[in-house]
């Protein structure tokens, strides 16, 4: 394979694996605080990218129309907290209550489609560049042609990791997170609002799958349906980074984008199972993920 | 309250309850001849092979407590199995069914064995992929499965009877679906069920009682697969139409839609759940525009407002009704049990045969354990000798329970070497070693709470029968496990609890949990008793009761090993004591040594403490 | 006990239910209508699209005059076989529909038709393309399974003939379903007979979403035209600029949906030819063209498939309105012997005949290209 070739299949991986890292790096940090996560996370990401869709066709310009899209995003993620989690923490003693959140988040994921298909219509739709009026701007990078876009999605996931680490091992904010996340009783008895903490993760969490939304929309055809494998990867590249540590979510992410990139051009017609697989092995070898350490079960 | 009375009300016997069975039989015989249009026979058939699936992921589910999102694709196993070997190989149908149940069965205990190692969330996300990757599999291996065009003219299960076909695929299919109920409402009023239970519980606990996790994990998922492949075989004969785009991610949420609405763990939770799963996909069939927000509004509003699914809206409608209270509660009983001591001196049997094999040590050698760079037990050695009770103290932190877990078998030494008897623990499991006579109390109180004080104890009391006698008895109406029931009765009795015996155990105060998993671990008939923190919680009288039984147990030849913090009760009852400190060991000998001790002093109380 | 109890009385009052709930037969004609209009977007396309124009004949139907009340009986079939075959089954016997129309995958109009066919219920197959959905019944006395959509072997002959005509580097990208791989053997084969080989073929997932490895090796093979047999139409577009490379892409109708114009841009469609049956340019097309977009306004995004509908429905009404009531052996008779239908598409006004079941015979079929914007008619 000559370099530019190379390079072209690289960076189409870079750009989706960045994708799915932002999206699991939402993953993370809710399963990191409150052992649960949004099973619509990829939703979450579809309505952001439809969102800017509107608002730009509306005719806003492009920053108010971001931030719109967050803003929203963000508001749906409190809500998810409060309608569809929070109320099962009540619920802890029924049988269902240690999976209960799956069905409770996909039935919200199942309601955001079919709120897009009326809005909308069922169709696939057309997202616009960012950053230009023309179709097709492409930068020259070593003999492959490039989207911006794509560019912009890598630089920003590879910031937002950097932020999102110093948050969270440096920042009090970020303590507080941890301390939630090992013990939340005491974490309460230190005075720490672990109620306000654990809805914030989930804003948070909303607000990262709004980014990925916002950025994707030019790279991937958009369409009411397109959460759910998106949700599937991001929990497997979140699986193989361990739910441990930003960085190795960052990794595993762009690993797996990359490798279902590369394998997509060695073999283009099973290329998409040859990931999924690999994943499955990983996780059957180490359950625990390629950069976590393995806890001791202390009892 | 007399204690026959006791006995008679509180032996609530488990056995299958004919009534419901026999209506439902004769409304299925008659349904095909009644004048209703064929459309809703077609229907019913859809039930009947749905229905069994959801049992199949409702036993998983409700009972194991493992989740998986991947039912369709063992579904798809069944049904292309089964469609495959009697289209091109010309097979007679009920044994195409039969493979394809197989198939799905073989696949599904291969897909537990490799989830063994993953629980919870990972669980989860495993057997979501195993789905996806099954259904890719059935897209693209055309050549096979035929992909989205699928496979048509599937023989349909007609038994010779071509011009009845629609009729004795009813038949067939709904008798299928009464058989698949009958084995498992066994499964959860058996030992089976129990044992599952205590899976979902917690996996250590369960193995400390001698159930064989692994092998117990992998066989119910294999089962419920199974179930989902016979399913889907079914689904298979009865269009004689199977394409791969049946088999999408969406049937295992819809799966797993109806097991949850109908009611997680019931009895008859699958069969409400399907039959309001297949009225809502009806309904929404004109309705397209809505169908996803009608799905996922229900999905929503069952689990935030009716978590127990139909079944519960119907058990607490019935309920009210009859105006009873719940058959596990006695509204009569008196409000203060039998005070502890007094129900000791009453009974003076323990209802336990002698020890064969009274004369078990356990020796300790040398063994240590370091987490993480912190050196928990170091280099500690214990023995203890046959018939003795021995008693294991020292500051908090010092390493106690670390010792007990190893003994036990959760975690393994770093080095050293533990004996039971002759037996060398080293590479035992926990089951195993359970089941070599070893019994266990947990410091954080293990029992399973949904289930009766009774069942809880028979946890512990080995099997007698074999499964098929228990099924046979089961289905000829006769209470199953007598004579077990009739040793964890006798047992609650020694301990003055048996009037609770169909309490759950989340309706009872700290001290009599804590004696009820005292009695299971008796129920195991050990010979070699790991105690962790036994009178934590109680009071004085309390603890003196439970010295008596201690005392009692080790006069049974039971060997017993004590981790507390309570002195004078550590004095009282032992007869040799091991201090830790730091996770060394630091003294060992009689209590009369050890209160003399300096070192031990010195431990407990700081330097410079005079005694 | 109570709730074994109450177990039952429900399933009583369920059987009664069902008994009572035999509908009468009524007096109007009910036509049964299953389309995919929900799952995967290009299902949903074809199927909403469809949809449209068997209504629009509804409406023109009812403003005409007919006789014969019809009343339509639609539903979703989710793309998804088992729902196609249950919904089969309740238009038969509990609806008790004489003709139906539908469906949009040919997976599902194969797990249906046998079903029609032995009950003796006429089926108007479409949107489904597969080659063999009328020929696989035909021989049957009588064959109740007819279509009103485009043949894929037609399309690909069509394609095949004009593009050995005028390329010599060809190239192929296919999906790895059914679907994809029929296409990938027929262009194969076909080619063959014509004295070419493929320079380059190249398969892809149905559901992903990025195409450039594929188009990175065809762009290397030189391909001057690239066959598109993937479901998600507009992918092989998408990383053209990136790449540098500008080949003609031709491929079944789906590259005439006005979907795919607004989401690949009208530039970038200019030139690409896909199989065709309706001429814009004709005047009946031109006022369809316009009442529907009056109809559906934005809605309104694929012209040829949502003709075909249109015609679909028109020779079903015209026939259910010929015979008077419900019969569906007199409907299917009537059906195959129809022959004064003003199609929109390039259907002839006698469309069937005992040995033909299809609406568009090889010679109905051509050749559309994007021309500003629009698909005219490939004239080479």
């Amino acid at each position: 394979m000559e370099l530019g070739n190379l390079i072209q299949v690289l960076s189409g991986g870079l750009a989706m694996g960045a994708i799915y890292a932002l999206v699991a790096l939402g993953l993370y940090i809710t399963h990191l605080t409150t052992h649960r996560v949004n099973f619509g996370q990829g939703d979450f990401l579809m309505v952001g990218a439809f969102l800017l869709l509107l608002f730009r066709n509306l005719g806003l310009p492009l920053g108010l129309a971001i931030a719109a899209v967050l803003v929203i995003l963000a508001v749906m993620g409190w809500l998810l907290d409060r309608v569809a989690i929070r109320p099962l923490d009540r619920k802890k003693d029924t049988l269902i209550g240690a999976y209960s959140w799956i069905l409770t988040t996909a039935g919200v994921a199942l309601i955001l489609q079919n709120v897009i298909e009326l809005g909308f219509g069922k169709s696939s739709q057309y997202s616009a560049p960012l950053f230009s009026s023309k179709r097709d701007e492409v930068v020259q990078v070593l003999g492959a042609g490039l989207f911006l876009e794509e560019i912009l999605v890598i630089v920003a996931a590879v910031l937002i990791v950097g932020i999102f680490y110093g948050f969270i091992f440096h920042s009090r904010w970020g303590k507080a997170i941890q301390a939630v996340a090992f013990n939340p009783e005491a974490a309460m008895l230190l005075g720490i609002h672990t109620s306000r903490v654990k809805v914030g993760v989930f804003v948070i969490a909303s607000v990262l799958a709004a980014i990925a939304g916002v950025l994707i929309g030019p790279i991937v055809t958009i369409n009411p349906h397109m959460g759910l494998v998106l949700t599937i990867k991001a929990l497997i590249v979140a699986a193989i980074g361990g739910f441990a540590n930003p960085v190795g979510i960052l990794i595993g992410g762009i690993l797996f984008g990359v490798f279902e990139s590369l394998s997509n051009y060695v073999d283009s017609g099973f290329g998409d199972l040859y990931p999924l697989l690999a994943a499955l092995i990983i996780i059957a070898i180490k359950p625990s993920g390629l950069f976590s350490e393995k806890h001791a079960d202390v009892r | 309250m007399s204690d026959n009375a006791i006995r008679s009300i509180s032996l609530q016997r488990p056995q299958s309850n004919r009534v419901p069975y026999v209506l439902a039989i004769t409304i299925f015989l008659l349904l095909p001849w009644l004048p209703i249009n064929g459309f809703y026979i077609f229907l019913a058939q859809t039930f009947f092979y749905t229905a069994i699936a959801v049992t199949g992921l409702n036993l998983l589910l409700g009972l194991s407590g493992q989740m998986s999102l991947g039912q369709a694709g063992f579904y798809a196993l069944g049904a292309y199995g089964s469609a495959l070997t009697s289209l091109k190989l010309g097979w007679p149908v009920p044994l195409s069914i039969v493979f394809g149940v197989l198939i799905a069965a073989v696949v599904g205990g291969l897909v537990g064995v490799f989830a063994l190692r993953t629980r919870g969330l990972y669980l989860a996300m495993t057997t979501l992929a195993v789905g996806y990757i099954l259904d890719i599999v059935g897209q693209r291996w055309i050549s096979l499965t035929g992909g989205a065009m699928g496979l048509s003219g599937v023989p349909s299960l007609d038994l010779g009877f071509p011009k009845m076909s629609s009729t004795v695929f009813f038949y067939v299919s709904g008798a299928s679906l009464i058989l698949v109920q009958l084995l498992a409402d066994f499964i959860n009023q058996s030992r089976f069920g129990r044992n599952l239970r205590a899976i979902r519980e917690s996996e250590v606990f369960a193995a400390s009682v001698g159930i064989e996790v692994s092998l117990w994990k992998a066989a119910i998922f294999a089962f419920a697969a199974a179930l989902a492949g016979l399913g889907g075989a079914f689904f298979a004969h009865q269009s004689g139409y199977v394409g791969s785009d049946a088999f999408s991610v969406r049937l295992s949420i819809a799966l797993l839609i109806a097991t949850v609405v109908g009611g997680l763990g019931t009895k008859i939770g699958p069969l409400l759940g399907t039959l309001i799963l297949m009225v809502i996909v009806e309904v929404i069939a004109g309705i397209d525009k809505y169908g996803l927000l009608i799905y996922g509004g229900i999905l929503l509003i069952v689990l935030l407002a009716f978590p127990k699914g139909a079944a519960g809206i119907i058990g607490s409608l019935a309920q009210r009704m009859s105006g009873q209270a719940q058959a596990s509660t006695l509204g009569d009983a008196p409000q203060h049990t039998l005070a502890l001591s007094d129900a000791v001196q009453k009974s003076d049997e323990l209802a336990l045969p002698k020890q064969q094999h009274s004369h078990t040590s356990l020796s300790i050698q040398g063994i240590s354990k370091s987490y993480s760079g912190l050196k928990a037990v170091d280099q500690v050695s214990v023995e203890v000798k046959p018939n003795t009770i021995h008693g294991l103290i020292g500051p908090n932190g010092a390493g106690k329970s670390t010792i007990i877990n190893m003994i036990a078998g959760i975690y393994r030494a770093d080095e050293g070497s533990i004996q039971l008897g002759d037996k060398d623990l080293s590479t035992l499991k926990i089951a195993e070693r359970a089941n070599l006579g070893l019994a266990r109390t947990f410091q954080n109180l293990q029992l399973i709470e949904g289930v009766s004080v009774l069942d809880n104890v028979l946890l512990g009391i080995a099997h007698k029968q074999s499964y098929s006698k228990d099924f046979a008895t089961w289905l000829s109406g006769g209470e199953l496990e007598r004579d077990e029931r009739r040793e964890a009765f006798a047992i609650l009795e020694f301990f003055g609890l048996a009037h609770l015996a169909q309490r759950l155990p989340t309706q009872l105060p700290y001290g009599h949990r804590k004696l009820i998993e005292l009695a299971r671990a008796i129920a195991q008939r050990p010979t070699m008793l790991l105690l962790d923190e036994p009178i934590a919680g109680m009071n004085t009288q309390e603890a003196k009761a439970i010295a008596r039984v201690i005392k009692k147990l080790r006069a049974h030849g039971i060997t017993i090993l004590l981790v507390e913090h309570n002195m004078e009760f550590v004095m009282s009852v032992c007869d040799t004591v091991s201090v830790l400190n730091f996770g060394k060991l630091i003294a060992c000998g009689t209590p009369a040594e050890i209160q003399n001790n300096p070192e031990v002093i010195e431990a407990y109380l700081g330097t410079g403490a005079k005694k | 006990m109570k709730a074994r109890f109450k177990r039952n009385i429900w399933q009583a009052a369920l059987v009664s239910a069902f008994v009572t709930c035999a509908a009468p037969s009524l007096a109007q004609v009910k036509v049964g209508v299953i389309q995919g209009l929900s799952g995967p977007p290009v299902i949903v396309d074809f199927g909403e699209s469809y949809l449209q124009g068997i209504k629009l004949a509804l409406k023109d139907y009812q403003t005409a005059g007919g006789k014969t009340k019809i009343e339509l009986v639609i539903y979703d079939d989710e793309a998804n076989p088992q729902r196609a075959v249950s919904l089969a089954q309740r238009l038969i016997q509990n609806d008790k529909v004489p003709v139906v129309i539908g469906t949009v995958s040919s997976g599902n109009v194969l797990a249906m038709a046998p079903i029609l066919q032995k009950a003796g219920i006429p089926l108007m197959a479409g949107p489904g393309i597969a080659s063999n959905i009328t020929t696989q019944f035909i021989n049957e006395k009588p064959s109740y399974i007819f279509r009103c959509s485009m043949v894929e072997k037609f399309q690909i002959d069509q394609m095949l003939d004009w593009g050995a005509k005028t390329f010599k580097r060809i190239g192929l990208v296919h999906s790895t379903t059914g679907y994809g791989n029929f296409a990938a053997k027929e262009i194969q084969e076909g080619l063959k007979k014509r004295g070419i080989n493929l320079v380059a073929i190249e398969a892809a997932a149905p559901g992903v979403n990025d195409l450039t490895p594929q188009m990175l090796k065809l762009r290397d093979a030189k391909a001057e035209l690239v066959l598109n047999f993937h479901e998600s139409f507009e992918l092989p577009f998408r990383p053209l600029p990136r790449l540098n490379y500008k080949p003609i892409i031709a491929g079944n109708w789906g590259l005439s949906s006005l979907k795919v114009l607004e989401i690949v841009g009208k530039d970038a469609i200019e030139g690409t030819v896909m199989g065709q049956a309706l001429d814009i340019n004709s005047p009946r097309a031109k006022s369809f063209d316009a009442r529907m977009q009056k109809e559906y306004g934005k809605d309104y995004r694929w012209p040829v498939v949502t003709s075909l509908g249109y015609d679909a429905a028109q020779i079903v009404f015209k026939a259910v309105d010929q015979v008077g009531k419900s019969d569906p052996e007199a409907i299917r008779n009537a059906i195959e012997n129809i022959s004064d239908i003003q199609a929109v598409s390039a259907t002839p006004a006698k469309p069937f005949s005992a040995t033909d079941h299809e609406c568009l015979d090889y010679e109905n079929v051509f050749l559309g290209v994007w021309k500003n914007g629009t698909v005219t008619r490939l004239q080479y």
